[in-house]
């Protein structure tokens, strides 16, 4: 991915969320968006520009955006109807991104509109946040990565953040992916890791 | 089958596309949309063409499912609800400030021992000489007048939504549960014990947590019939007040209007209990 001088950005039209511009590209915030975190954790984080991406957890689209600017379509899926609103707006002005109004626990409401992704990326509130990454393995190419940022504090309130990671990394590697690297999004995010898997 | 149909005929038509995503009822499909196959049945001249037509179906479906969530019954009364307590919360900062404020111009003023109430305390501010704490007296009293009047329009819009859950426990704790669970269809699909204890979720997650006694009652305690009642029932009242309105709710969520049979069996049921605490 681009950076200017250390600082993470993407090539595109601005203006989205009012993100800051830096030498006419939209900076891109470790402290809002996790991806963004991710790399400046591991610098070896990359999105490609050939690659279809399928977002679980679009939300408002402001990491979505940043993710259209590299890649070659996003399929983004969102199931709240008030930040979809925000991201139809945002996906009308990226003819790259498809928002997909739907529940990631329930796969089957679009999943005839996928096609196989490059790149699973998930980012959902919800608590069985492995089993909906593990229903979706099926979209992913042989060789694709499946990025899980997975909020802890979601999962189950009464665990620590490490048991809920560690039973996670259990179910993900029952399921056939191999984990890459795990690493916590500290200190951008609290409670929450990233785990990067292939198929 | 994909978004553009069976091998052969093939289209793109977006309201045929919608009905076909609809239809699908595999969560893992075997064969996933592939779109050279539309370009060879020459719909589709480049990639970006393809994209843009899913995108148009994508699109169009997210929009109706976005019109269809807001035209939600319960849409406006969980907004009034919001707005209303967001009302106030705003009236008593003000009148904290202003309060503040009127004591330390006023050498003898000392509302903790005068014990005026706080709305006789503004109006008396409302007119003072003082001229900008004067204006700002008038803004809450304004304020305040308005907070009624969205109490009222929130009670009447409940006996409308919620005719059931508002005919237990009145429109506006009634609209307050429904608001703090989410929405009607939520709230139809919790448990009683979940309703019992709505609003009381940090009491409650700190008896999980860190096993302190658990909540007896949350948002309903402030239903006169929880909270004038003594206190050694009123943690039963309030489970049986709860599984009443789990009942309540889904009558509202799947049949909407008031069912008189239930109303008079629940708050017989009630009145007992508190017949037999006296």
């Amino acid at each position: 991915m681009k950076d200017i001088r250390g600082t993470l950005v993407s090539e595109g039209a601005g203006g989205v969320y009012g993100e800051r511009m830096l030498e006419g590209c939209r900076v891109w915030d470790p402290y809002r968006s996790k991806l963004s975190a991710l790399w400046y954790l591991d610098k070896t984080t990359d999105l490609k520009k050939d690659e279809v991406v399928l977002y679980l957890g679009a939300a408002n689209g402001t990491t979505v955006s940043h993710v259209a600017d590299y890649t070659e379509c996003v399929y983004a899926v969102e199931f709240a109807p008030r930040p979809m609103q925000d991201l139809l707006a945002v996906s009308a002005r990226r003819k790259n991104i498809i928002p997909i109004y739907g529940d990631a626990t329930r796969p089957r409401e679009y999943a005839a509109l996928l096609e196989p992704a490059d790149m699973v990326y998930m980012d959902v509130a919800q608590p069985n946040q492995a089993g909906i990454a593990v229903r979706h393995i099926p979209f992913l190419k042989k060789g694709g990565r499946l990025i899980l940022m997975l909020k802890t504090r979601s999962v189950d309130i009464r665990k620590t953040p490490e048991e809920v990671f560690a039973e996670s990394c259990a179910e993900l590697e029952a399921a056939g992916l191999t984990i890459e690297k795990s690493l916590w999004l500290n200190p951008y995010h609290i409670d929450h890791a990233a785990i990067v898997c292939r198929k | 089958m994909n978004w553009y149909g069976e091998s052969g005929s093939y289209s793109i038509d977006t309201s045929e596309a919608a009905e076909r995503v609809r239809k699908n009822t595999d969560n893992a499909p075997k064969k996933l949309c592939d779109w050279t196959e539309l370009k060879d049945a020459g719909l589709v001249s480049s990639r970006a063409e393809y994209i843009a037509s899913v995108r148009a179906v994508a699109s169009s479906m997210a929009e109706e499912g976005i019109a269809a969530s807001l035209s939600e019954k319960d849409t406006d009364l969980l907004q009034m609800v919001r707005m209303l307590d967001e009302l106030d919360e705003v009236i008593n900062l003000l009148t904290e400030r202003l309060t503040e404020w009127h004591q330390s111009t006023t050498p003898d003023s000392s509302r903790k021992y005068n014990k005026a109430a706080s709305k006789k305390f503004i109006q008396t501010i409302a007119k003072s000489k003082n001229p900008s704490m004067k204006h700002v007296a008038r803004e809450i009293l304004s304020l305040t007048n308005l907070r009624t009047q969205l109490m009222k329009d929130v009670s009447r819009k409940a006996d409308e939504v919620i005719p059931n859950m508002s005919a237990l426990v009145g429109g506006l704790v009634a609209a307050r549960l429904m608001s703090r669970a989410g929405g009607l269809s939520i709230i139809s699909r919790m448990a009683a014990s979940s309703i019992q204890v709505l609003g009381a979720e940090s009491a409650l997650f700190s008896h999980i947590r860190a096993g302190t006694p658990s909540p007896k009652h949350g948002l309903i305690f402030q239903h006169r019939r929880v909270h004038n009642a003594p206190r050694d029932v009123r943690g039963k009242l309030a489970r049986i007040l709860a599984s009443k309105l789990a009942i309540a709710a889904r009558l509202d969520a799947f049949r909407g209007e008031l069912d008189e049979a239930f109303l008079a069996d629940a708050n017989e049921k009630i009145d007992k209990l508190m017949e037999v605490s006296k």
